[in-house]
């Protein structure tokens, strides 16, 4: 090889504690180094300049410069390089600065860490091979997992950014949580109202196809490059022939059905439309509680239906298709609080949870708007919320804060004296956590303006006292005092997790999840979108908690991570990634289950396994090369060998 | 910091791995605030604490480091995710395998510095290197001098009861090799070899090779080392407690399919040292008899009858045997012993255990001299696939040279101890199959002893849906203990 | 005409002292292990030392298990400082050695190894240089052992082939025959006292020798049976079923000689860069694994063939003995128990005294 070594004063930043000529002298002295000179300022133009000048003059095929971190300037003297006619990773650094001069005073030492540190940086250089990222086709479509407002938001951005999408949604309609709520905070706005129109453009956008009732199947490939099978679960009702009227929903004999949108409140018929502003707008019928499909004796809806669309014989469907990335958007599921026995364990009616009691407060649910007691649907004068149940509380395995229960507890305060001018409300609380935008002010208003009491305390016990209320016992922390209430109404603020099945989801995606399920993203603060699985990202609560503002905010981040993905046509992939030596990989698989991203397959042939690296998700960290017994994997540019030049410059006893 | 000037006094080798995303920015870092630290310290540049293979450090280690310093991400934080989690793992056990190398293990330590840490980057170097020059340079192995005392292996009693109980499953074992046979494409056992006194593996296909099956403590082969080269193929096996565990490993593993294998497993009460029992027999022309008796042996050549008996000739491995009948088996025979509590420290372990760091380097330097690199310990090993591909014969990667300086016999027993380790199940075909006798056995016991520390939940080779702890990670680790700085 | 010299047992330090005078001494040493094992190395006063059969042969003493056949250092030409010219340095030096207690088993494999070496095409200097300094004094074997089988292959348990002075022990001491005009002149520089009057002790003792040793098969028709069965992969397959491809046979054998060729170190470095010599093993997978990645010999059946057929058929094709020395070290060494006489009588159609492995299966196997 020809190599030229540079070694940099950076002004008296190195040269000051580092004999910076006496290191490129000894530099000279190593093997393949043909030239060797100490610039004052490398990184600026003519030290630059002058790199590439020297490539030429001296044909050199490899350059070591010794001053700044790699952290820094690597990029920067590549770029130089490769100017020159070099291949960029025939390229090393030498730390002189940061990890030398600046850390001490004794030249004699310095310089000779100086020099030795050059010495590794050649030995390596001497080892390093030219690289070359590969470039791959991409399927410029975006699968959106989840039609809540947060996957709402990223299909629209994408969409409008040119992107076709493709939602899959699990429930018969899009809306996800926030359709099912009657107010948002803290501008109390109709949720629905602010949500409907976004829904609507989802449904008439030319570059979103929607697939709702359905659920991910399998996902196979890899960025870029995604095969996703798609369950459509049947609804016994003809889509493309239902109109939405409604009339099955009418003339349905079944009326027992459990009421899934309205959580549980109240009983419905076993076709249903899920709600007046439903996209898609379409009847699906409840086969555990429709009478034909139990006992073969019904049809009504059959008999009534305009357009002839139910299909009682109807079954699940699988389509294929293909995407370039995915965002998963599937939101949070309450946890079970019936854990709670202190609290009843679902055993009494008028024990309910937030989002029940968003049901009976919307217009559109089970009571058209009334709230009103579930067990005698008279209306409440006493309401008592209590927060934090199945949050904040590792005695149930749930240490963390549900993120958005305080503010919604607060509406829900406002919007029952709203409904129940003389009603009192009572909150039970630990903490307010109101810290978004006019947050703090609106939990003032619900206490000064609505007069709703604030009780600082946790509840220990609610039963019913035998003449049709119940009893709240609790703690007043402030006062030092136990507190008992009779409450008409009981509204628990239940903790969230990470929606049902989100961990077997995460697996078929692989990406990871925390112990509540929710996905885990590259960087907590830095990369909140990204997972570590190339071309899969994330938006919503099934990230963590948050509000409605944030979620949105992240369908958007998320659609800007895609669209900067399909910015072009291919796809360049880091060359520092592992790549197999054929003939050395026995197949033994190591490599492949320790791998964090799935970037190694196993292929079979002639009855011997071996494995490949799939260049796109490889994201090149080594552990593979670390594992693998033979040697047979390497990581390229930190490969065995390269690092051991670096040891064997170090160690030569 | 202490008062230690830089050109007053020589440096050590101290070599550093550092993982680029934390601690290397965490230098970088510790630089820019201008934190002095000592200039032992010469930094090599990872792009992860999990690329670090535990070898790296052995070879500096072996060959002139003083000191060896690993550091990367905080544990959660890892910018690949997971990586740091498998190098706390790896790095854990190899600090705790150092000591029976006769290496100090205060010479080595792993630790986690993120990108912001500056200052406590500084205060780790720091430490780290008056930890070193506390300890003075390190010792070299090839200057190890011979052993100067004799240490005595102590006398250890087994855990459960050795006799040759297991003989009585013969014909039992027979039939049910008979009525599986049309569906196998061949079982394997054992039979005698050149005489009686010496067993052989057997490869039956016919009732006529039934008919030779042998078993008993003088079965002392792991048969598990041909299943991964019969992959697909139906295969029977004759396993005792130590091969069977072999068995459940390669499962483990994939190395071999489970629809694919058929177990019968031998309750086993104990095995003979066979190389003790050729050592007593020396030369002999002619094997007049050979009598298995409860637990004695009596073998007559050339007109002379020798007893061995399991309580003084038996395996060391048997003596610590906890597992005398294979975990998994589609068939069984025989009534496997019960398992006391005692201690289990196998004798040469215990040896080793009683000697200072330099008596270990000193003793493993004067037993590897006689190694010829024949690699029969390697190719005994069930679970050593590699064979030949082993990275001790070839230059990609450039582990090892083929020079046979005692150094480099050893760094291959490491390399070796270390990549079974967390899988190893202490068969001992690796010390059995030494033709010169180098009780290699001992490293690969104490690593199953620092496994059992660090990995409680796990034994190798027990249940087929486990994960060698090596190859797999947790976020919280009850048994490794960061250290302080 | 023969020189005869008696050893008393305890002269036997002495003597090796005697030797010692001139040249390095190897003698046998018992060292403890796992199991014990006897490795030679080299002599001085108060080491402890046996008689018995060695686990290693000593072929090491002409053939290193690693040596260095030249070193090279790349070095700026003088005249021209852009060039550089690699100096190399493959000077020779053979340490004059005796070794003390070879079995002629052992001294048999000095002799296979001298033809490839020094007969052949060309002779190879390093093994020459080190050939030519070594005096081997072999104890002849007062018995055979039940693995040992050197009368079947044109050897025996006083065969002088490849040895310098055969040592014979008989009451009191040894009886030390010269076989060649090294052995010869060293015995007569030696102070011991002349032996010829224990000529007859001496015979009695190789008799005996002789006679305890089993009826050998005839294995005349062996190269050719060997070759026959060239294509006979069955009879292979069902050979080496339970061989594990490890190297137990080959590097302990006295007559197996193959190598292969590394480099070491860097030429640019100061200390420069290492052409090495070491032992290679026929029988590990690899060994035939040519640069383009195809391998002739990829199933270990093809391995043991050509081992076989190399010792019984290929060797005496070319030089008109078994290269084999029967000295069982493959035998006993073997982990799994593989009998190369087995093989050599299933071979040659005499299986009546030994054990198969098992009948082969109707579809060719590994």
């Amino acid at each position: 090889m020809r190599i030229g070594v540079f070694v940099c004063h950076c002004g008296s930043n190195i040269g000051g504690t580092v004999d910076c000529a006496e290191v490129a002298r000894i530099a000279g002295t190593f093997p393949d180094v043909v030239y060797s000179t100490d610039p004052m300022y490398t990184c600026a133009e003519p030290g630059q300049a002058a790199i590439e000048e020297a490539i030429r003059e001296h044909s050199l095929d490899g350059v070591v410069v010794a001053s700044c971190s790699p952290r820094m300037h690597e990029p920067t003297f590549r770029r130089t390089v490769e100017r020159a006619g070099l291949n960029p990773y025939m390229f090393e650094m030498a730390n002189i600065r940061e990890h030398v001069s600046w850390i001490g005073k004794d030249i004699p030492s310095n310089t000779r860490k100086a020099a030795e540190l050059v010495e590794m940086a050649v030995e390596k250089l001497r080892k390093d091979t030219p690289l070359t990222p590969a470039e791959f086709p991409v399927t410029r479509r975006v699968l959106v997992i989840g039609g809540g407002v947060a996957g709402i938001q990223a299909a629209l951005d994408c969409a409008d950014g040119g992107i076709p999408v493709v939602m899959v949604e699990r429930e018969a309609t899009i809306g996800g949580k926030m359709a099912k709520l009657d107010k948002t905070f803290p501008t109390v706005d109709c949720s629905a109202c602010i949500l409907g129109p976004k829904m609507v453009d989802v449904a008439q956008h030319p570059n979103i196809s929607l697939y709702a009732h359905a659920e991910i199947e399998d996902v196979q490939g890899y960025v870029g490059n995604f095969t996703v099978t798609i369950r459509k679960k049947t609804t016994y009702v003809d889509w493309s022939k239902c109109t939405g009227c409604g009339t099955c929903t009418e003339k349905c004999p079944a009326r027992h059905s459990v009421d899934a949108f309205n959580e549980g409140i109240g009983e419905t018929s076993a076709i249903t439309i899920a709600f007046p502003q439903a996209i898609p707008k379409k009847a699906v019928i409840n086969r555990d509680f429709c009478r034909q499909l139990t006992k073969g004796k019904c049809g009504v809806c059959a008999k009534v239906c305009p357009t002839g669309a139910i299909r009682y014989d109807m079954e699940d469907e699988i389509v294929t298709e293909k995407v370039g990335s995915i965002i998963a958007a599937t939101g949070y599921d309450l946890m079970d609080w019936r854990v709670y026995s202190e609290y009843g364990a679902g055993r009494y009616p008028d024990i309910i949870t937030s989002l029940q009691y968003e049901r009976l407060m919307n217009a559109s649910g089970p009571t058209g708007g009334h709230i009103v007691r579930p067990s005698d649907g008279r209306e409440p004068k006493t309401v008592v919320f209590v927060q934090c149940v199945g949050s904040r509380d590792p005695s149930v395995g749930r240490p963390y804060c549900s993120g958005f229960c305080c503010m919604y507890t607060a509406k829900q305060a406002i919007l029952t004296k709203d409904h129940i001018p003389d009603s009192h409300s009572y909150v039970f609380y630990m903490d307010i956590r109101a810290a978004g935008k006019m947050y703090d002010e609106f939990t003032r208003r619900a206490v000064e303006e609505y007069g709703t009491e604030y009780i600082r305390g946790r509840v220990s016990q609610i039963y019913p006292d035998g003449h049709g209320q119940l009893t709240v016992m609790g703690m007043d922390t402030l006062l030092g005092r136990p507190v008992v209430l009779k409450a008409d109404l009981v509204v628990l603020a239940v903790g969230i997790e990470a929606a049902r099945g989100a961990k077997e989801l995460a697996e078929k995606l692989r990406i990871s999840y925390d112990s509540a399920g929710f996905f885990l993203e590259s960087h907590v603060k830095l990369r909140p979108v990204e997972t570590n699985t190339a071309g899969v990202f994330l938006a919503g609560v099934c990230q963590g908690t948050k509000d409605i503002p944030a979620s949105v905010a992240q369908g958007s981040a998320a659609a800007s991570k895609v669209l900067t993905l399909f910015a072009r046509e291919t796809l360049k992939s880091n060359p520092q990634i592992a790549k197999t030596i054929p003939g050395r990989c026995v197949g033994c698989g190591k490599c492949a289950r320790c791998c964090p991203y799935g970037a190694i397959r196993e292929n079979v042939a002639n009855g011997e396994t071996t494995v490949e690296v799939i260049e796109t998700m490889c994201q090149g960290c080594g552990l593979c090369t670390a594992t693998c017994p033979q040697g047979a994997i390497q990581l390229a540019h930190a490969t065995d060998n390269q690092i051991l030049a670096e040891v064997n410059a170090l160690c030569q006893a | 910091m202490s008062g230690l000037t830089q050109g007053e006094r020589r440096e050590l080798r101290i070599v550093g791995f550092l993982c680029n995303w934390c601690s290397y920015g965490g230098a970088d870092t510790a630089g820019v605030a201008r934190a002095s630290q000592p200039t032992d310290l010469r930094i090599i540049r990872v792009p992860c604490s999990g690329r670090v293979d535990p070898l790296f450090v052995v070879k500096a280690l072996l060959n002139g480091a003083d000191g060896v310093l690993v550091s990367g991400c905080h544990p959660r934080d890892c910018h690949y995710g997971t990586g740091n989690f498998y190098a706390r793992r790896r790095l854990e056990v190899l600090r705790r395998f150092l000591p029976v190398l006769g290496i100090d293990p205060k010479r080595f330590s792993y630790t986690w510095v993120s990108a912001s840490e500056g200052q406590r980057w500084q205060t780790v170097v720091t430490r780290f290197t008056e930890e070193i020059h506390e300890l003075g340079p390190a010792p070299r192995f090839m200057d190890a001098g011979p052993l100067e005392r004799e240490i005595e292996q102590p006398a250890s009693s087994p855990l459960h009861s050795l006799d040759s109980a297991s003989l009585e499953s013969l014909a039992a074992l027979k039939q049910a090799i008979a009525s599986r046979l049309p569906e196998l494409d061949l079982v394997l056992g054992w039979q005698e070899g050149r005489d009686k006194a010496h067993l052989v593996p057997l490869f039956i296909r016919t009732p006529e090779d039934l008919d030779r099956l042998a078993i008993g403590p003088l079965a002392v082969h792991n048969l598990a080392v041909y299943l991964p080269e019969l992959k697909g193929r139906k295969v029977g096996i004759v396993v005792k407690g130590c091969d069977g565990r072999s068995v459940v490993e390669l499962l483990q593993e994939k190395l071999i399919s489970r629809e694919d294998v058929e177990i019968f497993a031998v309750a086993c009460h104990g095995t003979f040292d066979t190389g003790r029992i050729d050592q007593a027999l020396g030369r002999y022309q002619h094997l007049e008899s050979v009598r298995m008796d409860g637990k004695e042996l009596r073998i007559t050549c050339d007109g002379r009858e020798r007893h061995f008996s399991l309580e003084n000739d038996s395996s060391t491995k048997c003596l610590h045997c906890k597992t005398p009948l294979s975990p998994l088996s589609d068939h069984s025979f025989g009534s496997a012993p019960s398992v006391g509590e005692g201690d289990s420290t196998p004798p040469d372990l215990a040896r080793l255990d009683a000697m200072t760091l330099d008596e270990r380097r000193a003793f493993w330097r004067s037993q590897m001299e006689r190694c010829i690199r024949c690699y029969a310990c390697r190719n005994a090993c069930p679970l050593c696939v590699c064979r030949d591909h082993c990275i001790s014969d070839t230059r990609e990667p450039h582990f090892t040279t083929q020079e046979s300086t005692a150094k480099e016999k050893f760094f291959f027993q490491i390399i070796h101890s270390l990549h079974l380790a967390g899988r190893c199940t202490g068969c001992g075909e690796c010390q059995r199959s030494c033709p010169v006798g180098i009780p290699i056995l001992a490293l690969r016991e104490h690593l199953i002893r620092v496994t059992d520390e660090l990995f409680p939940e796990y034994r190798a080779g027990m249940t087929v849906d486990a994960a060698a702890p090596l190859l797999t990670y947790s976020v919280e680790e009850p048994h490794i203990q960061e250290r302080e700085w | 005409m023969n020189c005869y010299r008696f050893l008393a047992k305890d002269a036997l330090s002495a003597f090796l002292a005697f030797l010692a005078e001139r040249e390095r001494v190897l003698v046998p040493v018992e060292k403890n292990g796992a199991r014990s094992s006897v490795v030679f190395e080299e002599w001085h006063e108060g080491l402890p030392f046996t008689m018995l059969k060695s686990t290693v042969p000593p072929k090491a003493a002409v053939l290193p298990q690693c040596e260095v056949l030249f070193t090279c250092r790349r070095v700026p030409d003088e005249g021209d400082q852009n060039r550089h010219v690699m100096v190399l340095d493959d000077t020779l030096t053979a340490q004059p050695t005796v070794i003390v207690a070879t079995r002629p088993c052992d001294a048999r494999g000095f002799a296979v190894l001298d033809r490839p070496y020094l007969n052949g095409l060309y002779q190879d200097p390093y093994y020459a240089a080190r050939r030519k300094e070594l005096t081997v004094l072999t104890l002849t074997c007062p018995t055979g052992c039940e693995s040992c089988f050197c009368h079947w292959v044109g050897g025996g348990p006083s065969s002088p082939e490849g040895s310098d002075v055969l040592l014979t022990e008989i009451e009191g001491g040894y009886l030390c025959q010269s076989v060649t005009e090294k052995g010869r002149s060293l015995l007569e520089r030696s102070a011991l006292p002349d032996g010829e009057d224990r000529l007859a002790s001496m015979q009695e003792a190789r008799k005996k020798a002789y006679q305890s040793l089993g009826r050998a098969p005839d294995l005349k028709t062996a190269p050719q049976r060997i070759s026959e069965r060239f294509s006979d992969l069955d009879f292979w397959n069902r050979w080496t079923e339970a061989c594990i491809s490890c190297g137990a046979c080959t590097y302990f054998c006295p007559t197996c000689y193959c190598f292969t060729i590394t480099d070491e170190g860097d030429p640019a470095h100061a200390e420069g860069g290492r052409r090495l010599r070491s032992w290679d093993n026929c029988m590990s997978s690899l060994f035939t694994r040519e640069a383009s990645g195809h391998n002739p010999r990829r199933k270990k059946a093809e391995r043991m063939r050509n081992r076989i057929s190399h010792k019984y058929a290929t060797y005496p094709e070319n030089w008109g003995v078994f290269s084999c020395s029967g000295c069982g070290r493959c035998v006993s060494n073997c982990p799994t128990g593989i009998d190369i006489r087995a093989i050599l009588l299933s071979a040659l159609g005499k299986e009546e005294d030994m054990i198969s492995h098992g009948t082969q299966s109707k579809e060719t196997g590994q």
